[in-house]
């Protein structure tokens, strides 16, 4: 809400300084987030007066007018049609500067010398009224610097207001705050309303009213005889200035009550109301009414109709009908000015998809018992700026509401704020925002509370308003009183941070991607329909299809942020992400699961002058994530890959205790293509609630032997159909004396061979060579024994 | 027994060594087991006891000069050998060194921890909910009824009617109070979702949601804690200011400011010439909600507060695209 400051002194005296008083209001809840001034952007434009004009000898469309500036007479070309002998303009004199760049000389115009030129509001950056010369008021005396005048300064808030604080959309409203502020009493534009001769509305308008909850107030105005013309430079500016745009006195005068008061209206041309009545409905079933830009509107049950004897003229409080607007033919003029529902106006601007100014004021509920003033004020301003007579009396339907009383203690308030804040304060406090005690206790209190504000209802309103009032500044900053209580880490927590920590320390970076991917990354992963990651949940209104529906598996994403990355030049990359997946399930439930997701591209470093890295390979992806869940205390084995999105020569299904916790190897190069990606990418997923639930991060100490330990090293010729996995377990299996079993060698020539290094440790004494000769043979025999494996000599 | 000259003439063989070599086998022809001091003892048995007691003290004298002498030299001699071969094996050490690999949190989960720490001292237990929430949840228990404006399609993800994307992460209050009964202190962090895309905003980010219910918590208490919060965030001197702000849910309510970290307070385009920066947003929890939750409103206060991960990280770091946090790019990662 933009509010002119010099508009806000009508009402209250502003006596400090604008940046002052933008602080104070911040505070008190109403944030200015801006603060424009207008200075004058020009220099050596004075006032003068027309004292002759004549046609331009050799162009029809200027004329030369001579200006009387109270020192000189000076002869000036113009193009403006608006002018006339006496009238006080302003004039750009010689060597004047209007706007950024722009100097006045003295140039020959079509043979006639000028001497300056006279100037259009907008080209004195007042308004946006280029259609003519401005006019000056006669009050200010020829000669007198344009520059000096206070028509020329001003400073425009631009105050933030809540949304439940519907009664601060108007200058007024502003003004009651700024005037509690400085302690002092906003006052309401003074005016008399001349009405004259003996008709009156109630003969010349019916109103009828179908649903007072719908419509609780309606006043209708009758004004006739008037003539459409621009309106004055004070309230086109105060409109402008206010954000909106001056179309004609009589919309004007609508839009300027609406900015002063909060008080929307509606002008309808009473010579086109059939019946010459109003009747508010609300509508019944289906229609389309075609409002006043020429569009047809549906109309649905429940929306406010204001009608006349044959119909819908307006939709009310948003838009008026083509069929009674006013237009340059209109004489007579009927004017409406009331109170609707503000939740049937919210619904039908919603759904009409219409916000206007005057929406926005009803939705957020006006001031019901300013809706007969409003009305007057109109009249009264329409009177002055388009003439006309004002007929006497009106018609109005008022279903009256109490003011709102809320009994509350002073307890409440202290006890809630941590204050001390006197009995006194409080009266003060409230008083000054217009709420009024009317009943008191020793313990507490009964508030009337105005009609404008719908915000206030209970206890707890009161307590804020009274808090704001007193200003935040002054309450203490307190410790609660309250038990100390240990706060322990879950054991998510735990699982989670500690997971962090070897991400880092083995070299990954964390990404955080978007929980939503698009359908075709389900596709572009060949997921199956009768997989889980097929059962997206969508999204209604998505941003974009890219980014349509909850992802069920993280891997497209981080996929996305790799080939972005590669894209820039990066070559080598280890990312790591924890996130969440969604699935929809049978009836209508929605499940979230948390996942980790791994990539590696590359190497791991580009290059080093001391050794030679070698490309990432399945095992690098392998290693990482044994060794994660091993530092949760869980082991993992590998089964054969099954997903189909997998280069399977070089992928493997992740099993933590016989269930599928996730896989681990190179996406497919075909799908990589689709992401753009030239390079392999090895990548995992794993299920942290598996992890979670497996793990265990018991930690128990185990004694170091005091024996020392003997190894053994082993070649054997391995088939390929025999997994090394299996030689492995074969060996641990055959003494709990063998403690390790490591593979330091393999190789292909002919025959695949294996080096495996076998160590042996008791924690009883030291071995012999004997017995460790003994446990040798056996490895040999049980191995040898396995179809396809034999001992390299 | 004749001793005289014997230390001389070890001395100038022991003067004549020029390497190490000849160190050794002069080493070798005075003090090995045929050297020139075991002749000399071997003399000494000779002698009878008196003399063989002065004479044995003047040999066993030179002999451990002798000693002290070789000694010396043998150390000399190994410096200068160590020398020799570190200057053979010099390297050239402005090469680069090895770096171990090592990785980085996300600038999002950084943040988020160091507030998480922040709370956790101050006695906050971490709560979690669903990203996907109902409308119930997500608006009607936090006091939004359905016309208002924070529920329009534009601002709201609907996964169907009546079910959203978190907006906030305030239905974790709910979920929360509906699960145990006061005293209640926790912190919930997570994603949220809103339907925008530009400079300022993401379709999804993080919030931090705090809320603390229990006998006698005042609005003081509020200003207390989430001053402690800013002064342990942004360092001790950041000056802080309560604003009275409106939020469906909290009743007062309170936005909260810290001085522009940019300008210092003098106004710029950061915090449009105010010399603010919103932060938070907190209050005293609605009477309503804990309607909606079944508490006894009469009996127990509280209150809450809501924070932008992204927007603390952003002014923390000096990022100016908050859309950064999600391209991921490594040369952005890198830095944190």
């Amino acid at each position: 809400m933009k509010v002119p400051i010099e508009w806000l002194n009508e009402f209250v005296v502003i006596d400090i300084e604008p940046e002052d008083l933008a602080k104070r209001l911040t505070m008190r809840g109403l944030e200015v987030e801006g603060l424009e001034k207008f200075a004058p952007r020009f220099t050596g434009v004075i006032a003068g007066t027309i004292t002759r004009i004549d046609a331009h000898p050799n162009a029809d469309n200027l004329s030369v007018c001579s200006i009387d500036t109270g020192r000189e007479e000076l002869t000036v070309v113009c193009g403006a049609s608006n002018i006339s002998v006496n009238d006080r303009v302003p004039l750009a004199t010689v060597g004047a500067a209007l706007g950024q760049d722009f100097v006045v000389g003295k140039r020959k115009v079509r043979g006639i010398e000028s001497f300056g030129m006279l100037c259009s509001e907008k080209e004195l950056g007042l308004t946006d009224d280029h259609s003519g010369i401005f006019t000056l008021p006669d009050a200010i005396t020829p000669g007198s610097d344009l520059a000096n005048l206070p028509i020329a300064h001003d400073t425009v808030l631009d105050v933030s207001v809540p949304p439940n604080r519907g009664d601060c959309l108007s200058v007024f409203g502003i003004a009651r705050e700024v005037a509690s502020i400085l302690r002092q009493k906003a006052k309401l534009p003074n005016f008399t309303l001349q009405t004259y001769g003996d008709g009156r509305v109630e003969d010349e308008l019916d109103l009828a009213i179908h649903d007072t909850k719908a419509c609780p107030r309606y006043v209708l105005k009758l004004i006739k005889g008037i003539s459409l013309a621009p309106s004055p430079f004070w309230m086109r500016r105060r409109i402008t200035r206010s954000g909106m745009r001056p179309i004609n006195n009589i919309v004007d005068v609508t839009n300027y009550v609406m900015l002063e008061l909060g008080q929307p209206l509606h002008a309808f041309d009473f010579d086109r109301l059939t019946d010459s009545r109003i009747e508010v409905k609300v509508a019944q079933g289906s229609s389309n009414f075609r409002t006043l830009d020429s569009i047809d509107r549906p109309l649905e049950t429940g929306d406010i109709l204001i009608c006349d004897g044959s119909g819908p003229v307006a939709v009310a409080g948003i838009m008026g009908g083509e069929n009674s607007e006013i237009t340059g033919a209109t004489k007579n003029m009927a004017l409406e000015s009331a109170y609707f529902n503000p939740f049937s106006i919210r619904a039908t601007a919603r759904r009409l998809g219409i916000r206007s100014e005057a929406s926005l004021r009803f939705e957020k509920g006006i001031d019901i018992d300013n809706v007969g003033y409003a009305a007057e004020r109109a009249m009264y301003l329409m009177h002055e700026l388009a003439g006309g007579t004002v007929v006497k009396g009106q018609r109005e339907i008022f279903e009256k509401t109490e003011p709102r009383t809320i009994y509350i203690t002073y307890s409440n308030i202290n006890g809630l704020l941590g204050t001390h804040i006197s009995h006194d304060a409080v009266t003060r406090a409230l008083r000054s925002i217009d709420l009024h005690i009317t009943k008191e206790d020793e313990n507490g209190f009964l508030v009337s509370v105005p009609n404008f504000r719908h915000d206030i209802g209970e206890t707890a309103d009161i307590i804020e308003e009274i808090s704001r009032v007193h200003g935040f500044e002054h309450i203490p900053d307190t410790s609660p009183v309250a038990v100390l209580k240990p706060q322990k880490l879950t054991q998510k927590e735990r699982f989670l941070s500690l997971i962090k920590e070897y991400c880092l320390g083995t070299g990954f970076y964390e990404i955080i991607n978007f929980s939503f991917f698009s359908i075709k990354d389900i596709e572009n992963f060949l997921i199956p329909g009768d997989d889980e990651r097929s059962r997206y949940v969508p999204i209604m209104n998505p941003i974009s299809r890219d980014w349509g529906v909850m992802r069920t598996m993280m891997m497209p994403s981080v996929l996305r942020c790799m080939a972005y990355n590669l894209n820039r030049g990066a070559k080598n990359l280890r990312f790591f992400e924890k996130g969440k997946v969604f699935f929809q399930e049978s009836a209508g439930g929605i499940s979230e699961r948390t996942m980790l997701c791994f990539a590696i591209t590359g190497r791991q470093k580009e290059y080093s002058w001391k050794e030679k890295h070698s490309d990432y390979d399945f095992f690098d992806i392998k290693g990482a994530i044994e060794g994660l869940v091993e530092r949760l205390g869980v082991s993992c084995q590998v089964e054969a890959a099954t997903e189909p999105f997998l280069d399977h020569g070089r992928s493997a299904d992740i099993m933590i205790d016989g269930i599928k916790a996730g896989w681990a190897g190179a996406i497919r190069d075909d799908i990589l293509q689709l992401y753009e990606i030239e390079q392999t990418i090895y990548c995992a997923e794993l299920r942290f609630d598996i992890i979670l639930e497996k793990g265990n991060l018991t930690l128990q100490y185990k004694p170091i032997p005091r024996y020392p330990q003997s190894t053994r090293d082993f070649s054997f010729y391995a088939d390929d159909r025999v997994p090394i996995a299996i030689l492995v377990e074969k060996i641990k299996g055959i003494s709990p004396l063998i403690v390790s079993v490591g593979i330091f060698d393999m190789f292909r020539k002919e025959m695949r061979s294996v080096s495996m290094r076998v160590v042996f440790q008791s924690y009883e004494d030291t071995l012999t060579d004997e017995r460790i000769n003994a446990l040798q043979e056996q490895i040999i025999g049980e191995l040898t024994k396995i179809d396809g494996i034999s001992l390299r000599a | 027994m004749d001793i005289s000259g014997l230390k001389e003439k070890i001395d100038s063989e022991i003067s004549r060594i020029a390497n190490i070599e000849d160190l050794k086998r002069v080493k070798v022809s005075i003090l090995g087991r045929k050297g020139l001091f075991a002749d000399y003892i071997d003399q000494l048995k000779t002698l009878d006891k008196e003399l063989r007691r002065d004479a044995g003290k003047a040999i066993n004298e030179i002999k451990s000069w002798a000693d002290v002498r070789l000694g010396e030299l043998e150390k000399h001699f190994n410096d200068i050998e160590r020398q020799k071969r570190e200057q053979d094996s010099l390297i050239d050490i402005t090469m680069p060194g090895t770096t171990p690999v090592f990785g980085k949190k996300h600038p999002i989960t950084l943040t988020l921890e160091e507030i998480i720490r922040i709370f956790a001292s101050l006695g906050f237990a971490v709560a979690e909910g669903p990203d996907i929430e109902t409308e119930f949840y997500n608006f009607e228990s936090l006091n939004i009824p359905s016309d208002h404006p924070a529920r329009d399609m534009q601002d709201t993800f609907y996964i169907r009617p009546g079910v959203v994307l978190r907006t906030h992460t305030s239905p974790v209050q709910i979920r929360t109070m509906e699960a145990q009964l006061p005293p209640v202190k926790i912190i919930a962090p997570g994603s949220v979702y809103r339907c925008d895309n530009d400079i300022s905003h993401t379709p999804m980010f993080h919030q931090v949601e705090g809320l603390m219910v229990d006998k006698n918590v005042r609005f003081s208490d509020l200003k207390g804690i989430l001053s402690i919060f800013i002064h342990e965030m942004f360092g001790p001197d950041t000056p802080l200011r309560f604003r009275p702000s409106y939020f469906p849910f909290t009743e007062p309510s309170a936005e909260v400011d810290i001085g522009c970290v940019i300008c210092r307070g003098e106004g710029c385009r950061v915090c449009k010439d105010t010399g603010w920066l919103e932060i938070l947003g907190s209050g005293m929890v609605h009477p309503q909600v804990f309607r909606n939750v079944g508490y006894d409103q009469e009996e127990i206060t509280g209150f809450a507060f809501g924070m932008g991960v992204e927007r603390i990280a952003m002014i923390k770091f000096g990022i100016d695209d908050i859309r950064q946090f999600y391209y991921n790019d490594i040369r952005f990662l890198s830095q944190f």
